[in-house]
């Protein structure tokens, strides 16, 4: 793509956020999400295959469907309390219809279909765009409508935990095994979002840190399929080391940083007295362990010199650009032991 | 504590900087310097029972003995693992030894912590250099699949830990140790007050592993490489225990009633799995299972809380600890000369291996709790105390303990005794390493027959 075409959307990519971000108009906070919706088609399309097209295409119609109810949702709210502050929802229809409306642009389960099938029609730097920086404005605008009744929050977030851990269990390839994480992983964020929204902000930092070292150490090996997994050995050795922590930081698992938003959700939820909600949470984001414990499997546990499950592939010229992923893997695996300044830190 | 732990964490550079020709020899002899280092947790003079503090880390008379085995664990680890680690690439060899220091330095700070959730972030801590120990450096294909089974049941039991730990902080403010004797107990609903009791349980019993949840434990065990074996039995299955005994004192008085079915599955389970080893043909999943034997008496004597039950729940699994990871050690030196676990295929080694068999049959003997070795002493202590608490278990540890001998014996007339196979042509010899190996696991063991005050617990 030409560099000045390929810059204007990047910058119109972070001026709709910004303008969500500013915003305290429904209109203005709409047309924030609508410039980022269209600022990302042509990303999506840029490599002109059926299948990029095919992604592209479902993107649009699920967001442009999310945008028109979010539209209606918030004139409805200015019709009924006249006036458009997006933090003054107090009639239950409308909040509803804006919170079902943002679940649907972030790929909340049951409005999840969407994201395995445009996840894996685009590359991976573009999928990384689609899982963390299309994430924030509409959790922006969940986190401003104070929710008053948190059951639709629970049942969005138990729901898109499950299906996100369910969904990715028969999956080999990658794209769509990120898609069924980053469904996992909102569903945590949701599930907190009325108890404590610091907690949720916290969640969505440390998710967009873990996803991003795994989406660059997949873009650093061109892995998009578990069977090419299995080649990272003889590509970049270090990476056999430092994905499976990767992955298994994901997972949740202690000592490592992904283990800390889930303890303090736990910890919040059982302040709150929700102890079989937060069993029930827990146990099912068991299942999304499963299919990251098979990925490091198919990378690292199954290396040479025992039977590799792959060919050796061509070693085409890579682009080494690695600070990014060095630093964000480090945040990934080390974390854990500065969670009471990190909590010191959220904002009360 | 400090003293003890920094090394540990230092011998992490230590091991990638040595040259190769001393990585062994260095990895070795600075482990075997730091678990002499640690002996010096055994002198516990305290009156409070909590010696060695600082703000996080304590130990106290239950702790010390497990921390002592733990440190005396690695250098044996490293002795034993050489010979098959040899042919590997050096840096291979290297993330190995860095695995066991790893998971060294994280049940120093499983038995040392003070608070709950350390003990619970550390629990689960061991449990990543484990799963990578044994998917990894397992020798046959079915080791993805112990690898699961081990990560899955584990973490199945210690997720529902996780909340009900974070409800009694709720409720108490605190999860340190020091002030947990103290506390009133929560009350809440009957219903949610038996679930607590069952969620602060589970994972120990789990881990222990109790009958009914020990799947995972043949598997993990028989794929694992020797080190991976050696540290699952001696000390991963002490943290169940370990745990269990310092969570039960939140949970009275619930334990009276519900620790019933607990108790008659663990004993149960005795007998189950003894029986299960009459009938082994994979020598390791023989040792596995007699380990589940001994933890299943060792399950039902914490679970009845009388200080006998509970000196003699930690003095077995002591001694426990060391002749498992010693019968593993003689099990594989059998795999490494014939390369195959099945007890058919390498028996009458007496006639070969003269000198092996002596370690055979001290091992075996131990196993079987012979007086006046300390796993007598161990057994016989929750036998008393059970037979105390109902005189009709009596009959499932009488029986028990027939069976450990009946299997023990076995295993030693299996591999020993008898005509040698046609097709074993040549063994090597054993090593230097190899006696030195068996001499430090049964050495502590026979010198523990003359000073067992040292792991009585809190009878000291």
């Amino acid at each position: 793509m030409a560099p000045p075409i390929y810059s204007a959307l990047i910058i119109s990519l972070g001026l709709g956020t910004t303008m969500t971000f500013a915003s305290t108009h429904w209109y203005l906070a709409w047309m924030g999400i609508e410039i980022n919706t269209l600022a990302i088609i042509p990303l999506m399309a840029q490599n002109h295959i059926p299948r990029a097209i095919e992604a592209t295409t479902k993107y649009f119609f699920v967001q442009a469907t999310a945008s028109a109810t979010l539209l209606f949702a918030g004139i409805s709210n200015a019709f009924l309390t006249g006036q458009w502050d997006i933090t003054y929802t107090p009639y239950t229809l409308t909040s509803t219809l804006i919170t079902l409306a943002l679940a649907m642009k972030i790929g909340l389960a049951p409005l999840h279909s969407w994201m395995p099938e445009v996840m894996q029609g685009l590359n991976l730097l573009t999928g990384l765009i689609l899982s963390t920086w299309q994430k924030l404005a509409p959790l922006y605008l969940i986190y401003q409508i104070q929710p008053n009744n948190p059951n639709i929050f629970i049942a969005l977030g138990l729901l898109s935990i499950i299906v996100g851990g369910w969904g990715g269990f028969n999956q080999v390839q990658l794209r769509k095994i990120l898609a069924y994480s980053s469904i996992a992983h909102l569903g945590w964020m949701i599930l907190i979002l009325s108890f404590s929204p610091p907690l949720a902000l916290l969640t969505i930092i440390i998710y967009i840190l873990m996803t991003f070292s795994l989406f660059s150490s997949f873009m650093l090996t061109r892995t998009t399929h578990i069977n090419s997994l299995s080649t990272t050995w003889a590509k970049i050795p270090i990476l056999t080391v430092s994905t499976p922590l990767i992955l298994l930081s994901l997972g949740g698992l202690p000592p490592l940083t992904g283990f800390m938003p889930k303890w303090m959700i736990l910890q919040e939820l059982a302040k709150q007295s929700l102890c079989p909600l937060a069993t029930m949470a827990a146990l099912s984001s068991l299942f999304s362990l499963y299919f990251y414990l098979r990925l490091s499997y198919a990378m690292t546990l199954t290396m040479p010199p025992n039977n590799p499950a792959g060919t050796l592939p061509w070693r085409l010229n890579p682009r080494h650009n690695t600070l990014p992923l060095a630093l964000t893997t480090t945040s990934t695996i080390c974390l854990l032991p500065m969670t009471p300044a990190i909590m010191s830190l959220m904002p009360f | 504590m400090l003293k003890i732990l920094i090394p540990s964490i230092l011998l992490l550079p230590s091991t990638w900087l040595t040259p190769q020709k001393y990585l062994w020899t260095t990895t070795l002899s600075y482990s075997l310097l730091i678990a002499s280092a640690s002996l010096m947790w055994l002198a516990t003079p305290s009156e409070t029972g909590w010696s060695f503090l600082n703000c996080l880390m304590a130990s106290d008379p239950i702790s010390t003995p497990l921390l002592v085995l733990t440190c005396w664990l690695l250098p044996l680890m490293v002795l034993a693992s050489q010979n098959h680690l040899m042919l590997e690439p050096i840096n291979r060899q290297r993330t190995f030894i860095s695995l066991l220091i790893s998971l060294q330095i994280f049940l120093i700070l499983a038995f040392s912590a003070t608070e709950l959730i350390m003990f619970y972030i550390m629990f689960e801590a061991t449990l990543i250099p484990t799963l990578i120990i044994i998917t990894r450096w397992g020798n046959q294909m079915e080791r993805l699949n112990a690898g699961t089974y081990f990560l899955f049941y584990t973490l199945a039991g210690s997720l529902p830990l996780l909340i009900a730990l974070l409800l009694l902080q709720n409720s108490t403010g605190t999860l340190s140790f020091f002030t947990i004797p103290y506390l009133p107990s929560t009350c809440s609903t009957p219903w949610a007050h038996k679930m607590w009791w069952t969620a602060c349980l589970l994972a120990f019993l789990i881990k222990m592993p109790l009958y009914g949840a020990h799947l995972w434990l043949p598997k993990a065990h028989v794929e694992a490489p020797i080190a991976g074996s050696m540290i699952l039995a001696a000390v991963l299955l002490k943290l169940g225990g370990y745990g269990m005994m310092r969570i039960l004192i939140i949970l009275d008085p619930l334990t009276k009633e519900l620790s019933y079915p607990f108790i008659i599955l663990a004993l149960w389970g005795v007998i189950m799995t003894g029986s299960i080893c009459l009938r082994q043909t994979d020598l390791k999943a023989l040792i596995a299972y007699s380990s589940v034997s001994h933890m299943g008496l060792v399950a039902a004597g914490i679970l009845i809380q009388t200080p006998w039950a509970f000196t003699g729940a930690l003095i077995l699994m002591i001694a426990h600890g060391l002749t498992s990871s010693a019968l593993f050690c003689l099990a594989n030196t059998n795999y490494e000369r014939t390369h195959s676990r099945t007890m058919i295929l390498a028996r009458g080694l007496q006639t070969l291996l003269p000198l092996t068999a002596v370690w055979w049959f001290i091992a075996t003997l131990a196993n079987l709790a012979l007086p006046p070795l300390p796993n007598l002493m161990g057994e016989l202590m929750i036998i008393t105390s059970l037979f105390n608490w109902s005189m009709w278990t009596l009959i499932l540890t009488g029986l028990g303990t027939l069976i450990t001998a009946g299997y023990s014996l076995y295993m030693f007339l299996m591999t020993q005794h008898g005509q040698l196979p046609h097709h074993l042509i040549s063994l090597n010899p054993p090593h230097s390493r190899e006696h030195l190996l068996l001499t430090l696991h049964l050495m502590p063991l026979l010198l523990l027959i003359l000073k067992p005050e040292l792991i009585w617990g809190w009878n000291a």
